[in-house]
């Protein structure tokens, strides 16, 4: 896949997983900042790391599931892998200016 | 579907920790919350009919009964219903056992009633030979000991603990103190136990059984989970620091020498008041060091425009410290004892139910976000938590329940007409039958926009409990 090919495929899954809010903040998980990275290779292989915006947050399985099934909807995607993570830990600050905005923070 | 990872491939993101996939949801906690929130209206009702304090002494048998209706089956119900799904987010752990809720709530009510039906019997309303206060002790003994086994082997499989954890172990260690004495004066009062010194423990152990209770396991745990909640709904950092570790060391010494110092006072005959002076005084020093972590959590929040709840929460702080104030100047004029009723009728009502109601308002929506439409994430556009309530409708009955407590606690105060006592628990009633109707809406998703409400795939949630739809 060339570089330009792999970038517009991220950018598919990326727009894909704007279904995933985050329930509490109500906003999606790509604005908010949640995911970290997405990876596309060779024979539509997607990995993506993600976090939560707390450790041990009852939601955390079904926004896991929910990316998944998310980058799995587009065309061409043969596999998916959700990584969670803590490492950097969430914080505000990586939110777009968008959910910013949205939410109210200064 | 999504295939196994193949074998031979490099981990993904190598160079970040994996990480749990968060903890389940709790089954059971919807029940404790309905019944909870029966109790509270029942008591309110109890209250609006002239029974019990302050129409009766507040040592009275009616009194005792709408005491233990409030902290047993509002406020005690309301928490561990709490601590049964929010034990598991402090530490990032499953509960141990998520079977166990539902024959604990079972042992909990039988056990209350029991105790409601001991007092009644107590004060002659009821004429029978059935030993009600020994089937309390019992039934109640064996709820607590569920509750506490549950928790206590979560937190015990979590440790190291995080600071607001530990807060919740010293609560849960303050409701072994407090049910440890309610089944000694149940055994006493119910005929079982004769021995001389169990009698001194119920002639003078109840200021400790009330700190114990309400400080303790109510307080104490609250301060726990409000570091941890408040810091997640408003986007402020979580607190660690001299502060917070000075107010669980302090709060828990204080704790200590009141409740352990004050047995200790009993069984060596020296006068009661001692420690629990000198608890009262430490226990001033970790609520102003708690007030400062609430007062900074507040300030720093990155969300400016909070939600209900948060606000709610923080009348309830308020009337924290309020409550706090208020008992240091009927101290210093010498009138402490004198109003104890009205002390205890505000901590109950004004702080514990106020903070309880608040959050309860959040959790409730969350739990059925979760059930309901956590399953569909990613499949189909979902609704957020704050779309499953209606605000501007809940704050009006919000702020009447918390103008009606200072209604009757000031009635109270002032010893004005109990009329106006009635007046402001019968707003108290009216407000709380109000949030539970918003509760209800919530759990029913009538707030939800109709397009949005059961997309495909989702069920609409049980009121009495949860369960985990396929994803």
């Amino acid at each position: 896949m060339t570089p330009e090919a792999s970038e517009a495929f991220a950018g598919q899954i990326k727009e894909a997983l704007r279904l995933v809010i985050d329930p509490e903040l109500g906003y999606n998980i790509v604005d908010l900042g949640l995911v970290y990275d997405i990876n596309v290779e060779d024979g539509g292989v997607v990995r993506v790391a993600m976090t939560t915006t707390t450790r041990g947050c009852p939601a955390t399985g079904y926004l896991k599931d929910g990316a998944r099934d998310a980058a799995w909807s587009v065309p061409s995607v043969e596999f998916v892998d959700i990584a969670l993570t803590y490492d950097p830990p969430w914080t505000p600050d990586m939110m777009t200016d968008d959910a910013k905005v949205h939410l109210g923070i200064v | 579907m999504p295939a196994a990872p193949a074998v031979g491939q490099p981990a993904p993101f190598p160079e970040r920790k994996n990480a749990e996939d968060g903890v389940a949801l709790s089954r059971w906690t919807m029940s404790y919350f309905v019944t909870a929130v029966l109790a509270l209206i029942a008591a309110e009702g109890l209250m609006l009919a002239g029974i019990g304090y302050p129409h009766a002494a507040i040592a009275a048998p009616a009194s005792l009964l709408l005491v233990h209706l409030v902290a047993i089956g509002w406020l005690s119900l309301l928490m561990c219903g709490a601590l049964f799904q929010f034990v598991p987010v402090l530490v990032n752990r499953p509960l141990h056992s998520n079977t166990l809720p539902l024959p604990t709530l079972i042992l909990l009510i039988a056990g209350l009633a029991a105790l409601l039906l001991g007092f009644a019997q107590l004060g002659g309303t009821i004429q029978t030979p059935f030993g009600f206060f020994p089937a309390a002790a019992i039934l109640l003994g064996a709820g607590f000991v569920l509750v506490l086994w549950n928790l206590g082997r979560t937190l015990w499989a979590a440790r190291p603990l995080p600071l607001p954890a530990r807060f919740v172990v010293v609560g849960l260690c303050s409701l072994a103190a407090t049910v440890f004495l309610g089944i000694i004066f149940a055994l006493v009062l119910g005929g079982v136990a004769t021995k001389p010194h169990l009698l001194d423990v119920t002639a003078l152990g109840l200021p400790i059984h009330v700190i114990a209770g309400l400080g303790g396991w109510l307080t104490f745990t609250a301060f726990g989970v409000s570091y941890r909640l408040l810091a997640m709904f408003m986007l402020a950092p979580e607190l660690e620091g001299r502060t917070t570790r000075g107010a669980l060391y302090v709060g828990t010494t204080a704790l200590a020498v009141a409740i352990v110092g004050g047995m200790a006072a009993i069984c060596t005959t020296t006068n009661v008041m001692w420690p629990i002076g000198a608890g009262g005084i430490l226990g001033l020093l970790a609520l102003a060091l708690y007030g400062g972590d609430i007062q900074h959590l507040y300030r720093a929040r990155k969300r400016r425009v909070i939600e209900l709840n948060s606000r709610m929460a923080g009348v309830a702080l308020a009337n924290l410290a309020a409550i706090v104030v208020l008992g240091i100047v009927l101290l210093l004029a010498g009138r402490f004892s004198d109003h104890i009723g009205v002390i205890v009728f505000l901590v109950a009502f004004a702080w514990l139910s106020g903070f309880g109601l608040a959050k309860l308002y959040k959790i409730v929506a969350f739990l059925t976000w979760l059930e309901c439409y956590g399953p569909v994430l990613g499949k189909t556009t979902t609704p957020r938590v704050q779309d499953l309530v209606t605000e501007p409708r809940a704050q009006k009955w919000f702020a009447l329940y918390f103008v009606a407590v200072w209604i009757a606690a000031l009635a109270l105060l002032f010893a004005m007409p109990l009329l106006l006592f009635r007046v402001g628990v019968g707003a108290m009633g009216l407000a709380t039958i109000g949030i539970g109707i918003q509760l209800m809406r919530t759990r029913r998703l009538a707030n939800v926009a109709p397009a949005l409400r059961l997309p495909k795939g989702t069920q609409p949630p049980h009121l009495l409990h949860s369960s985990v739809q396929p994803s």
